[in-house]
């Protein structure tokens, strides 16, 4: 046992050596490179071991915190709320950073923000991992399965894809989501109505403004059995999609700190807790 | 197995067609049958499509419940090909989206069709799928592919900024199809402002009414309506409205609110001009023997006219930005395109394709208000135009100038009240005339 423990030791030593050498060597070039470009130093220097962040110590998120039970602000307490902030402080813990959330900002605007830079570090509003969203910016491993729902009210007579797919239907969706890429496929005929959260989609549902909505399942059901009591989740699309976390694609290294810091999450346990606690099951 | 679905994401920029030789999205759905176990998958299109440079993703569902069957692609042509890592159970949905394929440039209707294998290792085909009508590709799109394909196009959106506020094959595409949403706008407020005048107009009289109840009304509606946002005003009629069972066209719906919010800043505008005109106008009036609506038709009503003109066209101005928050209850107006725009193409550049087309109306409309607001100062100062009439009679330049500011309020009280029609509209006509050969007063000696 002891020949066993002073050879990891040793191991260990070596590893740590290894990388100091790596680091040094890193910093070597860029320090050298940067005589003559000092832009490209700093890119260089990220791209391997460390990652950059907005604010040094604190991992800075972009969300719109209208997706509850996923990411919602609490009226009582005024704090964001939901699952993804408690994973979002379980990342934060495991990385030794503090989660901060932005204020509120309108979801189709995440993505180009993350894209741009100094704003925010990721972007978490339950984003499903799609190939077109990858070509601009990178996503972390999945968190969560999920599903669209269309909503209606209670008493609607049009429930069915055939019934809602024509042209005096108009069904509301949240701007950029994958609930508006289904609508624009499914259901051509029908009028598309792009709002700024499910929340706004569902009022309208529920005024008799718009025929359906269509939104992430979990959110929909939570809103249904919530909020808005006179409507119903009529169809239940089985997309199997998954949601991952949006990290800009010249931060490569914190997209696989944050896929770190998830498998350990999910190995502790931590990420079924939260599903739990959210969704009642693990999902 | 059996097929489900076959859908193509519509790659129009701001249109829901599918247009061929463009990127697009194949997302195909199946169902594995009750007896039997599928390995891989084969999708095949016709002649001309094309999945080369195209990724795929792979959804295996068990109900509602992703399970972790994963599978690897490959593509080659019109065809590509999935193996999956596990055998998939009888009775799960299979998903595949396939990104980045192309579907034939000349448009048309086209099948999916294709084979699968079991566990045993069987080969059967599979149904052809609903036909997924495809566009040609258009003018538009053409000119956007040449841009893709010059140096210099790359070059600039290689910087940042300019590639994302700037693009230009984007700005192109944004232009073409955000003009819709640019009428929507123009029509909204030009429709509604004619009301709003009236609105107001009738506002501003019951607000200077003797009457203390019509005053009360008119201090509640305008102070109302001033001392809320439009944005929330919004909101209640289009949310409030449905609810009690009101369902009007969200167009129409639009004009409306736009009209009675304008209307409460008309009254005010309106009100300050009518109070603006000196009180010995009222007191010529009715020295002249005129009676309350005949002074306020004739006398102060083509002075408030003048004098309120500028503010108005600002109100105007405001009102037409203003439509942009109807984007947020989903009129199909500028700002709504732009935002569907830039939450597909995560680029900027749709916003300010929206922002050249506000300033192609407010910019004139601010240079049409400075020239107004010159030829008002210059008319108060004593230039401008005299009436016609006068200036027939006394056909010296020099007396004219000379009399002006004496005699000039006499005559237009004396010529209004005998044939008032042409010179009310010369009168509310006048800010908008140009006046080349404007004399200031002893500089006409040349002549």
């Amino acid at each position: 046992m002891k020949q066993l423990a002073s050879l990891t030791r040793r191991d260990f030593l070596a590893c740590a050596m290894s990388a100091m050498g790596t680091a040094a060597l890193a910093e070597f070039v860029s320090a050298s490179s940067s005589t003559g470009t000092s832009t490209s130093a700093s890119t260089t220097s990220a791209s391997q071991d460390t990652y950059t962040l907005v604010k040094d110590g604190q991992l800075t998120i972009a969300s719109d915190l209208a997706n509850p039970p996923l990411d919602y602000t609490d009226t009582s307490t005024n704090e964001p709320a939901g699952f993804e902030v408690e994973l979002m402080q379980a990342i934060g813990e495991k990385l030794g950073l503090t989660s901060v959330y932005l204020s509120p900002v309108k979801f189709d605007t995440i993505i180009p923000t993350i894209k741009q830079g100094g704003t925010a570090d990721v972007g978490v509003s339950n984003f499903t991992i799609t190939d077109e969203r990858k070509q601009e910016i990178d996503f972390t491993d999945p968190y969560l399965d999920s599903n669209q729902g269309l909503v209606t009210v209670k008493t609607a007579t049009k429930t069915t894809q055939d019934d809602l797919n024509s042209a005096d239907v108009k069904v509301a969706v949240q701007a950029g989501t994958t609930g508006e890429s289904w609508v624009q496929e499914k259901l051509r005929n029908a009028t598309l109505v792009s709002l700024d959260d499910p929340v706004v989609a569902l009022t309208g549902v529920q005024s008799g403004l718009y025929d359906a909505a269509v939104a992430d399942l979990p959110v929909v059901q939570y809103l249904v059995n919530n909020s808005f009591t006179d409507c119903q989740v009529s169809i239940e699309i089985p997309t199997g999609e998954q949601y991952g976390i949006v990290v800009s694609k010249s931060n490569p290294a914190l997209t696989s700190a944050i896929n770190d810091a998830l498998a350990q999450l999910d190995e502790d346990g931590t990420l079924k807790d939260l599903k739990t606690k959210w969704f009642g099951a693990d999902l | 197995m059996s097929i489900n679905d076959a859908t193509a994401r519509p790659n129009e920029d701001g249109g829901t067609g599918v247009i061929g030789a463009m990127d697009t999205r194949l997302t195909w759905e199946g169902t594995v049958g009750d007896n039997e176990q599928v390995s891989s998958i084969t999708l095949s299109l016709p002649e001309g499509a094309t999945f080369d440079h195209s990724s795929t993703r792979i959804t295996v569902l068990d109900g509602l419940n992703r399970t972790s069957i994963e599978g690897t692609a490959t593509s080659a042509d019109n065809s590509m090909s999935v193996q999956f890592s596990e055998d998939i159970p009888a009775g799960s949905l299979v998903r595949l989206e396939v990104t980045g394929m192309q579907f034939p440039a000349e448009g048309g209707d086209y099948v999916v069709s294709g084979s699968y294998t079991t566990a045993d290792g069987q080969s059967h085909a599979l149904d052809d799928s609903a036909a997924i009508t495809v566009i040609a590709n258009t003018p538009l799109q053409a000119a956007v592919s040449w841009l893709d394909a010059q140096p210099w196009v790359a070059a600039w959106n290689s910087n940042p900024f300019l590639g994302m506020f700037f693009k230009p094959q984007l700005l192109l595409a944004s232009f073409a199809s955000l003009f819709p949403g640019w009428l929507v706008c123009l029509g909204i407020v030009l429709i509604c402002y004619p009301f709003a005048i009236v609105l107001g107009l009738a506002f501003a009289m019951l607000k200077t009414s003797r009457h203390k109840v019509l005053r009360a009304i008119a201090i509640c509606y305008i102070n109302l309506l001033r001392g809320t946002p439009l944005f929330l005003q919004i909101y209640i009629m289009f949310f409030g409205l449905p609810m009690v069972g009101i369902n009007i066209d969200n167009n129409v719906l639009g004009v409306i609110v736009m009209a009675v919010n304008s209307s409460a800043y008309l009254a005010e505008i309106f009100r300050a001009g009518i109070q603006s005109i000196p009180q010995g106008q009222y007191e010529a009036a009715a020295s002249l023997g005129m009676n309350g609506f005949q002074t306020m038709t004739s006398i102060i009503l083509p002075q408030t006219v003048r004098r309120v003109i500028p503010t108005v066209t600002s109100d105007f101005i405001t009102s037409y930005k203003d439509t942009s928050l109807l984007s947020s209850v989903g009129v199909m107006e500028l700002m709504m395109f732009s935002k569907n725009l830039t939450t597909t193409s995560g680029n900027i550049t749709p916003y300010m394709a929206a922002a050249i087309y506000y300033l192609i109306v407010t910019l004139p409309l601010i240079k049409v208000v400075g020239i107004i607001e010159n030829n008002i100062a210059r008319s108060e100062r004593g230039g401008g135009p005299r009436p016609k009439r006068r200036a027939a009679a006394d056909a010296s330049d020099e007396v004219a100038t000379a009399e002006q500011d004496l005699a000039s309020s006499a005559t237009v009280f004396h010529a209004e009240a005998s044939k008032p029609a042409g010179d009310v509209f010369a009168a509310l006509s006048a800010p908008f005339v140009s006046h080349p050969t404007v004399d200031l007063g002893g500089v006409a000696d040349g002549e």
